[in-house]
């Protein structure tokens, strides 16, 4: 029996988690992380609601429920970091930085030092604890279509050492769904939640314009420089958008690269314009789980959640780590993460950088 | 029939009486009128409305004329507040509707007592010649304390004397805020000294959203919402004809009900209080001890070192429906400031439940609730290692 601390939403994946700690006989804490709690225009930030399902859960399970208030952390590190990124015209992954410094960051420090063998979460991912004092190994999760470690490669093997993934081999939502159903959770009707968890509905564009000061500029056709339109912020744009262009009609558009420096939209109406496509992505900021970066060679990278596995090569040239496909393939937004896989294990990756 | 369901928490929301919403719907279907419209069959909609209105005040002792609708308790507690434009003096466990207004400007506010008792010598000694307005409920809905609102009004009018005197011309008034209190305690606002009365439908029995303030011929409203000039200008907007007529026909109800309801929730109070007391000698009943000063349906109790939340929600999970504290300190997650502001340790307070019964509470009901506290009570002190 280990005593294990478990990361509680008030969500199913997070419910199930805990019950299936109880039912191994382990010790368990829950702790709800309240990472945000302010409302935006048109969004009432649910969490009170939320830490109420996570309380119903909680009281059925006979366990403690505590709230451990991290909206500084989570403030300083993946709110600020979002508006940062935008503002230098990335396009970055909130949810990376919040399971690296919230959830394997201050949760796992405060639950280690308060006494925790272990922590738990409900994330889509299996890991492989290493034996004398080796890393853990990440894997992916048995229901691919949910897997969540493209968010997860940047924590380091060390913490997931002592880290569970109880749902991380069921086979699918439904399985866990019927799971809680099954345990009467009470919370297996819940729907999932979609985005990122502090803008909710709103909507990326509208946090924004509500954060950053609107600057009109130009939008340019990438082939001829022909300026086409206005738009409200270099900011809001990210490669391969098409939603969003208020061009006035003509040809559906696609954002082919921002400058926000110059404050410039590039867009065109071909598909194939040579600016949408790319065979390599040079990566900074690269992180491995081991530790320890991978010999060179033929790896499966994923450049979003989700996403297709596509092989590449991976080269390190001093410390310029870089991929490159086979053939071209869709450009990646600048600030977004790539993860690279061998088989199922997730090795770690890199934030996709603006310089090719 | 042995119940498996109570809901307890009427001091939270009332369903419509039948009799209630049978007298609304024909202003919500056939006759549902503008009542400023010009046409003839729209004077039946401004005929309900001024009936309901006169039998209103019928009911309070009052003329029609003093009667501004709004939209619930909290309208007309800010709308009191609005009359005035000096110092305001209020107790500490007031709804924070009344307490918002008054931190919103220079104010004073005075303690309570252990029991959640206002003394009226409190209120007294910090009356200033300045003071212009003094706000205390006439019963307190999260511990069911009654005020001293007699006496209280008592001093009010000797201050006012003394003014009038001495030739100061500041005005003074006495709001009281009464919605908690019109189910089992007769509304008389001649004989309760004020000179604003706020009352809710939301807890007779009627529609939610729908209130009144009752203000004296010497008070002069000014509106905070305004518009087409409805309500005399204090409260503009278009009638709430069916809300009205509901509340006025749910004054009445309660008023025709209000002794023996009030005996019967006594009785049904005790029965469950006596019934936890036995099973837990360490619990605590808040508010007053003696009965004429407590709202009968209203059984406040801490079971220190428990969380109150849990145990609401292990009681949802057996049909049985009491609130914790008061509900908006509970979905903030704070300790209520009722029991803060009467000296209740934290430790305590979070281990709280508001039961409030009502009209169709039965014994049956009672039973079956005690029974799962006991239950609920019980696993969770065991759990967590608390003797009760």
């Amino acid at each position: 029996m280990s005593r294990v601390f478990v990361g509680m939403s008030g969500g199913v994946d997070s419910a199930l988690a805990a019950a299936l700690l109880v039912e191994q006989g382990h010790d368990v804490l829950g702790v709800y992380m309240r990472n945000w709690s302010q409302d935006l225009p048109g969004f009432k930030c649910p969490w009170a609601e939320d830490l109420a399902d996570a309380e119903r859960v909680a009281v059925s399970l006979g366990i403690d429920l505590e709230v451990w208030d991290c909206e500084a952390e989570y403030r300083a590190t993946v709110v600020d970091y979002l508006v940062d990124a935008y503002a230098r015209g990335l396009t970055p992954n909130p949810d990376v930085m919040c399971n690296q410094t919230v959830k394997f960051g201050t949760f796992a420090e405060q639950a280690f030092a308060r006494g925790a063998d272990l922590v738990a979460t409900g994330h889509y991912a299996r890991v492989e604890h290493g034996t004398g004092g080796e890393p853990a190994r990440l894997l992916r999760s048995c229901d691919e279509h949910k897997d969540q470690t493209y968010f997860m490669w940047r924590v380091p093997g060390e913490v997931y050492n002592r880290a569970v993934f109880p749902i991380g081999g069921y086979r699918d939502k439904a399985a866990v769904r019927a799971a809680c159903a099954e345990r009467g959770l009470g919370i297996e009707n819940k729907p999932d939640s979609d985005g990122i968890c502090f803008i909710g509905p709103v909507g990326l564009r509208t946090f924004l314009l509500d954060t950053l000061e609107r600057k009109p500029g130009d939008v340019v056709e990438w082939e001829t420089g022909a300026v086409l339109g206005r738009h409200e912020g270099a900011f809001l744009f990210t490669v391969g958008q098409r939603r969003g262009l208020d061009l006035g009609g003509g040809p559906a558009r696609y954002v082919v690269s921002t400058d926000t420096e110059a404050n410039v939209v590039y867009v065109t109406a071909d598909k194939m314009c040579p600016g949408l496509w790319s065979d390599t992505l040079a990566l900074e900021d690269v992180r491995w789980v081991s530790g320890e970066a991978p010999a060179e060679g033929s790896y499966l990278v994923r450049t979003r959640h989700t996403g297709p596995l596509r092989e590449a090569r991976l080269t390190i040239d001093g410390g310029r780590v870089r991929l490159r496909y086979p053939q071209p393939e869709r450009t990646v937004a600048p600030g977004q993460s790539a993860v690279i896989y061998d088989g199922v294990t997730c090795l770690g990756g890199g934030i996709v950088s603006k310089e090719a | 029939m042995a119940a498996d369901q109570a809901y307890l928490d009427y001091g939270a929301a009332t369903p419509l009486a039948p009799e209630v919403l049978e007298a609304m719907v024909p202003y919500l279907t056939e006759t549902f009128y503008n009542p400023s419209a010009p046409y003839a069959p729209a004077r039946a909609a401004r005929q309900a409305l001024e009936d309901a209105r006169a039998t209103l005040a019928h009911l309070i002792g009052a003329r029609p004329g003093q009667i501004t609708l709004t939209a619930g308790a909290t309208e007309a507690n800010n709308l009191a507040f609005a009359a005035v434009d000096g110092p305001v003096l209020t107790d500490a466990a007031e709804h924070e509707s009344v307490l918002a207004c008054a931190q919103a400007r220079e104010h004073a506010i005075v303690g309570v007592g252990p029991d959640g008792r206002v003394s009226a010598s409190d209120v007294v000694a910090a009356l200033t010649p300045a003071t212009e307005l003094v706000s205390v409920e006439y019963a307190n809905g999260e511990v069911g304390a009654l005020q001293p609102v007699r006496e209280i009004g008592a001093a009010v009018a000797a201050e006012r004397v003394r003014r009038l005197e001495e030739g100061e011309r500041t005005p003074l008034y006495l709001h009281v805020d009464a919605s908690q209190a019109a189910l089992t305690h007769a509304i008389n606002v001649s004989s309760l000294g004020a000179d604003l009365v706020t009352l809710s439908a939301a807890k007779v029995y009627g529609p939610k959203q729908v209130g009144l303030l009752w203000s004296s011929d010497d008070v002069r409203l000014r509106p905070l919402v305004r518009g087409g000039g409805q309500e005399g200008g204090v409260r503009s907007g278009t009638e709430n004809v069916s809300g009205v007529v509901g509340f006025a026909r749910a004054l009445e109800l309660a008023t025709q009900r209000r002794k023996d309801e009030a005996r019967r929730l006594a009785g049904l109070r005790r029965r469950l209080q006596g019934q936890l007391e036995a099973a837990f000698p360490q619990m605590v009943v808040s508010g007053p001890k003696r009965d004429k000063l407590r709202l009968p349906g209203l059984l406040h109790v801490c079971f220190a070192g428990l969380e109150a939340a849990r145990l609401v929600i292990a009681l949802e999970r057996r049909g049985v429906y009491v609130g914790t504290g008061s509900a908006c300190a509970a979905s903030r997650m704070q300790v209520s400031h009722v029991l803060r502001a009467m000296g209740v340790p934290d430790e305590v307070a979070r281990g709280s439940l508001r039961i409030t019964l009502g009209r169709p509470t039965t014994e049956q009901e009672i039973d079956y609730a005690a029974e799962q506290i006991k239950s609920v009570v019980t696993q969770e002190a065991e759990r967590v290692g608390v003797s009760l």
